[in-house]
Parts: structure tokens; sequence; C-alpha cells
């Protein structure tokens, strides 16, 4: 994961931008290809079964896996803040709770819309929110 | 959001309508809190989003339920606005027209039902995303290729019907469409094309009916609501080439057009051809002020310094060719012959071969992503964007024409010029991208007077727009005002004969039903 998620940075021209700007020599360009969504988990979604990592992989992986619109604003935000880039990935952070990530999804934030009941159901985001926060409320 | 009623509907009715739909569909999947509203908004809204607001969302999950929905609606008259995956942003995303409609979410209907890898096409209900095609092609290794616009966050079903855009040889989304399954406004269903006949073997082969064709009266439309839909994909070709190359100035998209379109027409280049200018490219490699720090339009002179130390060209022309390599080399020679003769700068030539990666970043390898929505970040804040979008036709006489109009007036309005054209035949569709920051009221203001004097002075020139976004569905209704606006007068004589009590999608592309009528908002701008 650790070596996508600095693929991804690697690729994106705008963080290029990032390392122009910070006067270091542009890395060399590579390809941002497909990252495959684990498959909607079976059954109820109102009452869902599935992992919060594969639900996670799902419902949020068309922004949130490596190369992904999230992973990649995200990215050049965790840097200004002085982090590694692979913490673009929320799935390599240590500082989300539950309660936060929740809010975020229901309410939106910045470049990120808000996500109705059909895209996550209630029962899919709390296995999503454990999954992400680690435990953490 | 709070509540807003649908018109005409008591607090009383409308609780008793959702109690009715909550018996079809299931408490849970009646979406009515502040929260579920909000949840339905415009979030690129150009003001307040409470302008177009929903009173809530009705999710089936199964072509029965759709049309015991539709029954309800009738009998409550709760107005219903449909959409697949509702994620139209910069044109509404999945909020109503009519204030105070229901979303019809079909989200939930996400199955592919099923793939042909010998004639090439698939049946998808309304729910599926282009990811979930994607992958779903892939994980039966089809072979097959799709078509996929620039943000591919929504649905296949959604965006081919309100003539979405791809960049592929099938990138006229809704042109390949074939046969659907439709539920009447009256809650009835029927199929069209050959699928009229129970258990016909063509239903998504032939694209006519026997007798009139119904397919496109269900696309940018409230006739129907769409419930399963043919859709033919390309053969994964053996190779592709990707032909590119920046050209210096703003007036060089003339000649560039008049060496695409011939090839177009001819069948040299395939593709829906993309050409869009610099700021196309640079919104993805920061934000506004990591390049220009004050308000009001970049300067040319920036603009300039910013070509050059990026290595950009004011346009960015891909082409790209499918096919076995002997031929897409031979169509590659002609399409170079074609360019030398306006200009020196050479091609540079990327080979794709079948089993090697694909450029995400791409939409003309027909592979989904949502990166284009990076662009939401350009402006700084809660930054959204519009799109106006007249149709060209396809030489420089109308393209420089429509470039230098739209130009100066976005630069009149002090707005950085961000446009693109797509040649998808004998037309293009030029996109022109307003971007703001939702919360900047003023900015707001500017944009939606640019827009209105936008639709105004093109439709004066003598084009009009495919698509909008809610707040000028009326007025960009009325600039097609041949014989006083005959053909929406047409679509309206339909609409009422087929929706008497005008439940679905009232409003939709400037067409209303009588019941809601006096909503239109005829004659005047926002
Ligand atoms: C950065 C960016 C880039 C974009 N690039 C492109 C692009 O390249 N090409 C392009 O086409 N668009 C583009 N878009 C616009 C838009 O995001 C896509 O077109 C998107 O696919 C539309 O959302 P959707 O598929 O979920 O459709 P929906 O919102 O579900 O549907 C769109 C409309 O179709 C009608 N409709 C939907 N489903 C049904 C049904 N079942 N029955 C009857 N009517 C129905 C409704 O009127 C609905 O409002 C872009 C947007 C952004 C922000």
């Amino acid at each position: 994961m650790k070596r996508l998620s600095v693929i991804v940075l690697v690729v994106t021209a705008f963080a290029q931008n990032v390392f122009a700007e910070e006067g270091a020599a542009p890395p060399p360009m590579m390809m941002p290809t497909y990252q495959m969504r684990a498959p909607l988990p079976e059954g109820d979604r109102l009452e869902t079964t599935g992992s919060g990592e594969e639900l996670f992989s799902n419902r949020c992986g068309s922004c949130h896996l490596p190369f992904g619109m999230g992973t990649n604003v995200l990215t050049v935000q965790r840097l200004a803040l002085g982090e590694p880039p692979e913490m673009g990935l929320l799935t390599n952070r240590e500082d989300l709770g539950a309660a936060y990530v929740k809010a975020v999804v229901r309410n939106g934030k910045v470049g990120m819309p808000r996500l109705n009941r059909v895209e996550v159901t209630d029962s899919e985001l709390e296995r999503i929110a454990d999954f992400l926060g680690r435990g953490k409320p | 959001m709070k509540r807003v009623l649908p018109p005409n509907l008591t607090d009383r009715e409308f609780d008793l309508a959702l109690k009715a739909f909550a018996k079809v569909v299931g408490e849970d999947w009646v979406l009515a809190s502040d929260q579920d509203r909000s949840t339905y908004a415009d979030i690129y809204a150009p003001g307040p989003e409470d302008q177009w607001p929903p009173s809530g969302a009705i999710a089936p999950g199964s072509v029965a339920e759709v049309q015991e929905v539709v029954r309800i609606a009738n009998r409550f008259k709760t107005p219903l606005w449909t959409v697949s995956r509702g994620k139209n942003l910069g044109y509404g995303a999945a909020a109503p027209r009519l204030p105070g409609a229901l979303v019809l979410d079909l989200g939930r209907m996400n199955k592919v039902q099923h793939v042909d890898t010998e004639l090439g096409y698939c049946v998808v209900e309304p729910g599926v995303s282009f990811f979930d095609l994607y992958e779903h092609l892939e994980r039966m290794n089809a072979n097959l290729m799709m078509s996929v616009p620039g943000n591919a966050w929504g649905s296949v079903m959604g965006n081919a019907l309100d003539h979405g855009v791809g960049y592929t040889p099938y990138g006229l989304n809704a042109r390949h469409i074939c046969g659907m399954e439709v539920v009447m406004p009256d809650g009835g269903l029927m199929r069209t094309g050959m699928g009229a006949m129970e258990g016909n073997h063509s239903a998504h082969l032939f694209p006519f009916n026997y007798g009139p064709s119904w397919d496109q009266m269900f696309s940018q439309s409230n006739l129907g609501v769409v419930t399963s839909m043919g859709l033919w994909l390309m053969p994964q070709p053996e190779t592709s080439l990707l032909l590119s190359m920046s050209v210096p100035n703003e007036e060089d998209i003339g000649w560039v057009i008049d060496t695409l379109t011939p090839l177009k027409i001819q069948g040299v280049i395939e593709q829906s051809i993309f050409v869009p200018s610099w700021l196309g490219k640079v919104v993805l490699m920061g934000t506004r002020k990591d390049f220009w720090d004050k308000p009001g339009r970049m300067p040319d002179w920036r603009v300039q310094e910013i070509l050059k130390q990026n290595k950009l060209g004011f346009w960015t022309v891909g082409v790209r060719l499918y096919g076995d390599e002997a031929v897409v080399r031979a169509k590659a020679d002609v399409v170079k012959r074609a360019f030398k003769r306006s200009t020196d700068i050479p091609m540079e030539e990327s080979w794709w071969r079948q089993g090697e990666p694909v450029d995400v970043m791409d939409p003309s390898n027909g592979v989904p992503s949502a990166v284009a929505l990076q662009m939401g970040d350009w402006v700084g804040g809660r930054s959204a964007h519009l799109g106006f979008s007249p149709v060209v036709p396809a030489t420089s006489k109308h393209v420089l024409g429509q470039m230098r109009r739209s130009k100066k007036l976005i630069e009149d309005y002090d707005l950085d010029f961000y446009a693109s054209f797509t040649i998808g035949g004998r037309f293009c569709n030029n996109i022109n991208m307003l971007m703001y920051d939702r919360d900047d009221a003023d900015g707001v203001r500017k944009v939606k007077a640019l827009f209105d004097e936008l639709i105004d002075v093109t439709r004066k020139a003598g084009y009009g727009e495919y698509r909008t976004h809610l707040n000028w569905m009326d007025p960009v209704a009325e600039t097609f005002d041949f014989n006083d606006n005959a053909m929406t007068r047409y679509t309206e004589v339909i609409k009422d004969a087929l929706d008497p009590n005008g439940i679905l999608s009232p409003g939709k592309m400037g067409v209303w039903p009588a019941a809601y009528r006096e909503h239109a908002q005829r004659g005047k701008h926002s």
C-alpha cells in the first residue's frame, strides 16, 4: 500500500507542481492505473455483514483508493502539513475517529460531496467508520 | 435542509404519501430527514442550495416497486424527479427543478443484467456506475471497452440519458442506447425496439421500433422512468495510439478543427475528439492561488508564463486511434500528414497494446476515473462549476466565432477562460467551464449574470446548448424558438397526454406539465 501511495503522488501532475515549488527535481512520470474495488458484499445493505475494509473499498473506492481524486487531494493537503505522502490514503491515517468519518460522509467537506443513504447506508457507514477510525469513537 | 413540501400539498397529505411509499419500498428507503434532503441538494448550486430543494427521496429496489411508487405519486400528487445515481455535477446533481419534488433515486437497482461479448452490448439497470460496469467487464474478461465521461462517478444510464459525452469511438453515449424498459407516467411498463415483443432475441441490437421509435424520447426527458437499457460496447481494440501535441495560440483552434473534422467524418479518426484549453490541464496541477493569488482573471502575461513553465500550448490536441496495429499505423500516418499541412510541431506517439496497464487519467482509454473532480478544488473554498455548453458546426468559422464570443464575454466578467471543443461528428460540443466559490455571493451573482448573457449572445449568433443546469432549463428551452417554440409546445402536448398529473420530473429541459406550468420561468432569467 505504501509503495502505491507514493506512486499516486508521483503520477499526478499537480503533485509535480508541489515538487517544482519546493525546488526539487520532478519525479519521473508513472502511469496511474485502475485500482479494482472489492465487490459490494451480498445481502441486505440495511444490515450489512460485509467487513469495513471491503465496504470502504467498494463504497468509497472510486475516490479514496490509490489514484483516486480524494487520495490525490488529500496527499497534497497532508504534504502541506509536513506529513509523508502515503497519508493521502485514508486507510493509512491514524488520526481519524468514527464520529468524524460519519460526519464528513454525511455533511461533505471542501471538495467531497455529501453522500446519501443510497450511496452508503447507515449500516455500511457504521462499519466503514469503525474501520477507518481503527476502533476509535 | 428544512422540509419543503411539493406544491399544493399540506404537511399531512405529504406525510400520508410518505407512509404509502414506505409500504412499498420499506421505511428505510424513504429518505426525508433534514440530512437526507441535504444529501440530495445541488452541491455545486450557483446560489443557495434551497433554491432547488427536494422534499426527500424514495429509493425503490425493483421495477415493480418503481411502478407502485409512480402510481402512489399520481394518487397523492407528489411530483418525482428521476435520477439514476444523481451525480450530474455542474448541471444540478440530484436536485429537482421543481421545489419540493421527491427525488426518485434508482441507485439501488444496480445490476448489470446481461453482457453479450459476441455482439458487444450490455443491459444495465439505472444504479450501475461506470466503476461497477468496468469491474464487471474486467472480472468476466469481456474484452469490451466502455465510453466514460470525465467524471465517471455517476451512472452509465443517467449519463447516456442526459446526452453525456465520452471520448472513445462510442463517445456519443445516447446514440449507443438500444432497447429500453420504461415505467410509464401511469405506472404501466413498456419495452421499446424489438424488445416490444416478449422474448425477442434482437431487443438490444436493432436500433428502431416497428413504427415510430421511442428510445430517444426518454433521454433528457420527463416522459418515463427507464428501468433498464441496452448499451452497445466497443470491442477492446488490439492496440491504441495516442497522437498528441500542444498548439501555442488561442486562434490555432481554427486550423486544428479544420484538420480534424474531415478525418472524423471520413472515419480515419473514430473517437469523439476532445480539445481542451490550457486551464483544463492546469486545474489538475493545484489550486488557483498556487498560480495567481489575486482576484479577477489571470492577466495574459501570467498565462503565457504558466504555459511556458509547464510546456503547455493554449490548446492540447490528443487523437487516439484504435484497432489492429497495422491499421492504426496507417491511420496515424494519414493524421500526421494532415497536421503537417498546418504545422511543424511534431505529434508525440504513445502506444497501448492489449494486456498493458491503462492510464486512468485519459478517458479516451474508456477506464473510469473521478480525478476530473479535482478541479473542484481550483478556486478554493467550496468551489464549484457550471458548464455553458453550446453545439457548433465543426468548422473553423463557427468554432472561432464561438470561442471569440464566449471568451470575450467571460473576460469582460473578469473570469478565467476555460473551454473545450469535443468533435462528435459534424459538430462540436463546446464546454465553457465557469468556476466559482459558492460562498462568494458576489462571484456567484457574476457567474449567473454571465451565464444569462452567454445564452443570449449565443442564441443571437445562431447556436443553442445541448444540456444545462437546472437554473437555465427554461431560458435555454426558450432559445429553441422556431415557430413560437413549436418543439417545446409539442412535447408538452405529449407530456399532458401521458402524464396528466404532471408527476414525472416537471420542468426537465423546460418541459412543464399543465399541473405545474405556472412554475416555468419563461421570459425571465436568474
Ligand atoms: C469535473 C467534471 C467533469 C465532467 N465530465 C463530463 C463528461 O466528460 N461528459 C459528460 O457527459 N458529463 C460530464 N460531467 C457531468 C456529470 O457529472 C456526468 O454526466 C454524470 O455522469 C451525470 O451523473 P449521473 O450519471 O449520475 O446521471 P443522473 O444524475 O442520474 O442522471 C442525469 C439526468 O438523466 C435523467 N435520468 C437519469 N436516470 C433516468 C432514468 N432512469 N429514467 C429517466 N431519466 C433519467 C434525469 O433527467 C437526470 O437528471 C462532468 C462533471 C464534472 C464535475
